[in-house]
């Protein structure tokens, strides 16, 4: 007797707990429809099922009409929910829109809606959207919530794609990396040897030419004996002038080349004047 | 003696626990004050965490939130009035001067309580849309608590939020063991416009809330203010100065009733959760980290110093932040940050897919170089990147504008000259392969010169011979 006792209340839980089970929302002829402009019963219609989805995606185009009529039941019983929605997921970023049914008392609701209703995010989908159907209201009853079709969104070829303008959000931006100008380049090397072995090849030419006309250097032993202090100055310093040019050249500034061109063309000068006086002593004497 | 001692360094303990980066002067705005107890815990958590609360009535005449043109306090916690607004001391336009001053608000809303309109407006000017009927209220016939709202549906229970974005650190996940559970009870959902950068959502509501009109939509809900999460349950706005902004949709998540309350999941959506047991809220937990995110204890940042140099040829210079370079040398620029966290200053990391940008420009920028992190003391790492200034000369600024939701701002900004090359700063001209042939014609005309005056000087003339035809030969 105790046993059966202690047994009851447990029994009474566990059949409470089936009925609760039990009591769930569901939909009941649903059938969705896509219709053109002015084109009235050539479009799309089929049954909706309430376990299963429908095998093939649903075409939407630019100017079609979908329309979706059913009945919410609870519990068998046709009744209003307060909440009946149709779902359509972008299945490339997850955003989801709802399209709210327009439900009358007895339960019967319908929804239509066009491209113009959707949000441009979602008509730039790669994917058909997924649709999936919400009926539930206050209470202990479990809602009905199943997918139901897939909505393929069909863009006119003609018709441009929707701007979307994606508005400022803080995150990293784009590398940049300068590109410099390019450097100032010369052309091959082989022709810059070239023309410059061809320059350098004026100097024997020259030099060989002069020997030809008869050049020497005979008086140099009378001028030395003559006048060998103004003659070397003279000539020293003519060819340090040029030593000079070179410095500058290569790594000196002009104050520093200056005072010591100064000098030197002084040099020069005071030597000069005796060496040329020398020859035109030789000048004079019929020599040249 | 030894229970003195205790409870001194007990006392000091818990000075040393937590502290805001920012101050710890916290106005508590709570219209009744027997709803103290109501939040006791919460308030419990606060003076733990070092804050020092002042609890007023928005009635109040004397209370200000400004003292001769200074904020009296840090940081502000409204609970929702019953009253139809926030009195004459808390207008928007206080609540915005207080923010620009850099002051923190924590607002909460209710269902139970009308939002005042002074709020809904201040609301919008920050771009945050609140239904503008006063009878709104979000349910989820899904996602309910069924303990406490098996008919009404409106303790919504959601789980701890992803990060917003994958490169956006997400300060609010909990322990990620997963199966945390969240009670929103009686909230008001928030829709933000999509300009905003400034605007972060903390959580939003789960896939089949809808927020309604419980006056005018008793039977059914045709043209809901939101559904799913285009609804935000806590909206968060960081203003420029780094200030921060929370809006929560609920005031009871921060109830002791739902600090260590026990719910039971209703069944999802597709039926799952048919079996669940009764869990216990994480509220206590998260309640700690959205008022630390808004009451600057996390997500701040700090910049160090910052040292740029000169570094030609692999050589560095001692010179640190001269104020001139020029054109095309090579530089290395270091910067030092820290992330403050709870109580210390800690290294900062930025996410994995986020990364620290140096922009060197002048009107825009010529390079924009990602940071790499160089070392790492205790309380700082030191980011660098070394790169060659660009063939542009002027006056040029190195920037790091590291803005991001969640992490306070950190715009800095350093200015250098760059000038052009020097005279003798170019190539020589024997290096330049073109100018060959132009030397060598130099060299030929100096011999040619010197060979000259050479023979002017000492050479014979040589006497003309004429050849039969009249030519004259040598």
């Amino acid at each position: 007797m105790r046993f059966l006792r202690s047994i009851v209340p447990s029994l009474l839980l566990a059949s409470s707990g089936i009925v609760e089970a039990a009591s769930s929302w569901n939909v009941d002829e649903a059938i969705i429809s896509v219709s053109g402009k002015g084109a009235a019963g050539t479009g799309f219609k089929d049954k909706l099922s309430d376990h299963v989805p429908l095998s093939n995606p649903v075409a939407l185009g630019e100017s079609d009409t979908l329309k979706i009529i059913l009945t919410a039941t609870e519990d068998g019983r046709a009744k209003r929910p307060h909440q009946a929605f149709l779902l359509l997921r972008d299945q490339d970023s997850g955003l989801e829109t709802t399209i709210p049914f327009s439900m009358k008392e007895s339960g019967k609701g319908k929804v239509d809606f066009t491209q113009k209703d959707l949000p441009v995010q979602l008509l730039t989908s790669s994917q058909p959207l997924r649709a999936t159907l919400l009926l539930a209201s206050f209470g202990s009853a479990q809602g009905f919530s199943n997918h139901v079709f897939n909505l393929d969104v069909q863009k006119d070829a003609n018709t441009p794609a929707p701007k979307y303008e994606k508005p400022l959000r803080y995150g990293k931006l784009e590398e940049i990396h300068h590109i410099f100008k390019a450097d100032p380049t010369s052309p091959p090397k082989i022709i810059s040897i070239f023309f410059a072995l061809a320059v350098l090849a004026t100097i024997p030419v020259l030099l060989g030419s002069w020997a030809f006309l008869g050049a020497n250097l005979s008086h140099l032993a009378k001028a030395t004996s003559a006048a060998p202090v103004s003659h070397s100055l003279f000539f020293g310093s003519i060819v340090s002038m040029e030593g000079i040019f070179f410095l500058y050249y290569y790594n000196w500034s002009l104050f520093q080349m200056l005072p010591v061109a100064g000098v030197i063309g002084l040099v020069a000068f005071l030597s000069g004047s005796k060496a040329l006086s020398e020859v035109q002593e030789r000048r004079l004497a019929g020599d040249r | 003696m030894r229970w003195l001692l205790s409870f001194l360094l007990l006392g000091l303990l818990s000075i040393v626990q937590a502290l805001s980066s920012s101050g710890n002067k916290l106005l508590v705005i709570l219209e009744d004050a027997a709803e103290k107890g109501k939040y006791s815990k919460y308030f419990a958590d606060l003076e733990g965490r070092g804050f020092e609360l002042t609890y007023e009535s928005p009635k109040n005449e004397k209370l200000g939130l400004f003292e001769l043109g200074e904020r009296a306090f840090d940081h502000l916690l409204i609970l929702p009035p019953k009253s139809k607004g926030l009195g004459p001391q808390l207008t928007p336009k206080l609540l915005l001067e207080f923010i620009n001053a850099g002051g923190n608000i924590l607002l909460t809303l209710s269902a139970s309580h009308p939002t005042p309109s002074t709020l809904i407006s201040l609301l919008l000017e920050l771009d945050i849309h609140l239904p503008t009927d006063r009878n709104s209220l979000v349910v989820d016939h899904y996602n309910h608590d069924t303990l406490t709202s098996s008919e009404k549906h409106d303790v919504i229970l959601v789980p701890r939020p992803d990060s917003i974005r994958p490169d956006v650190k997400n300060f609010f996940k909990g322990t990620e063991q997963g199966g945390e559970v969240i009670a929103f009870p009686r909230a008001i959902g928030q829709i933000l416009g999509n300009d905003s950068p400034l605007l972060t959502p903390i959580l939003r509501a789960p896939r089949t809330a809808y927020s309604y009109n419980t006056k005018d939509d008793v039977e059914g809900v045709e043209d809901p203010f939101g559904v799913g999460p285009q609804l935000s349950l806590i909206t968060t706005m960081q203003a420029r100065n780094s200030a921060r902004f929370t809006v929560v949709g609920s005031s009871e998540v921060f109830e002791n009733s739902w600090f260590d309350g026990k719910v039971k999941r209703s069944i999802g959506l597709g039926g799952s959760g048919a079996q669940t047991k009764e869990t216990k809220t994480s509220n206590q937990e998260f309640a700690k980290e959205v008022t630390g995110w808004t009451f600057n204890e996390i997500g701040v940042l700090k910049v160090g110093k910052i040292e740029h140099y000169l570094n030609e040829g692999g050589v560095q210079s001692n010179i640190t932040n001269p104020k001139i370079y020029r054109v095309k040398n090579d530089v290395t620029y270091n910067i030092e940050l820290s992330e403050y966290f709870w109580d210390k200053w800690v290294p900062f990391t930025p996410p994995p897919r986020d990364s620290l940008q140096l922009e060197f420009s002048m009107l825009s920028p010529f390079h924009r170089l990602v940071l790499a992190p160089l070392t790492r003391t205790a309380s700082s790492t030191i980011y660098t990147t070394s790169f060659k200034l660009p063939d542009q000369h002027g006056i040029f600024n190195f920037k790091v504008n590291y803005k991001r939701p969640f992490l306070s701002n950190i715009e800095e900004k350093n200015t250098v000259t760059v000038r052009h090359f020097a005279h003798d700063e170019w190539p020589r001209s024997w290096v330049i392969s073109g100018a060959w042939p132009w030397i060598a014609g130099i060299g030929v005309t100096i011999t040619g010169w010197v060979a000259f005056v050479a023979l002017w000087l000492w050479s014979k003339p040589v006497p003309l011979r004429l050849t039969t035809s009249g030519k004259k030969i040598q």
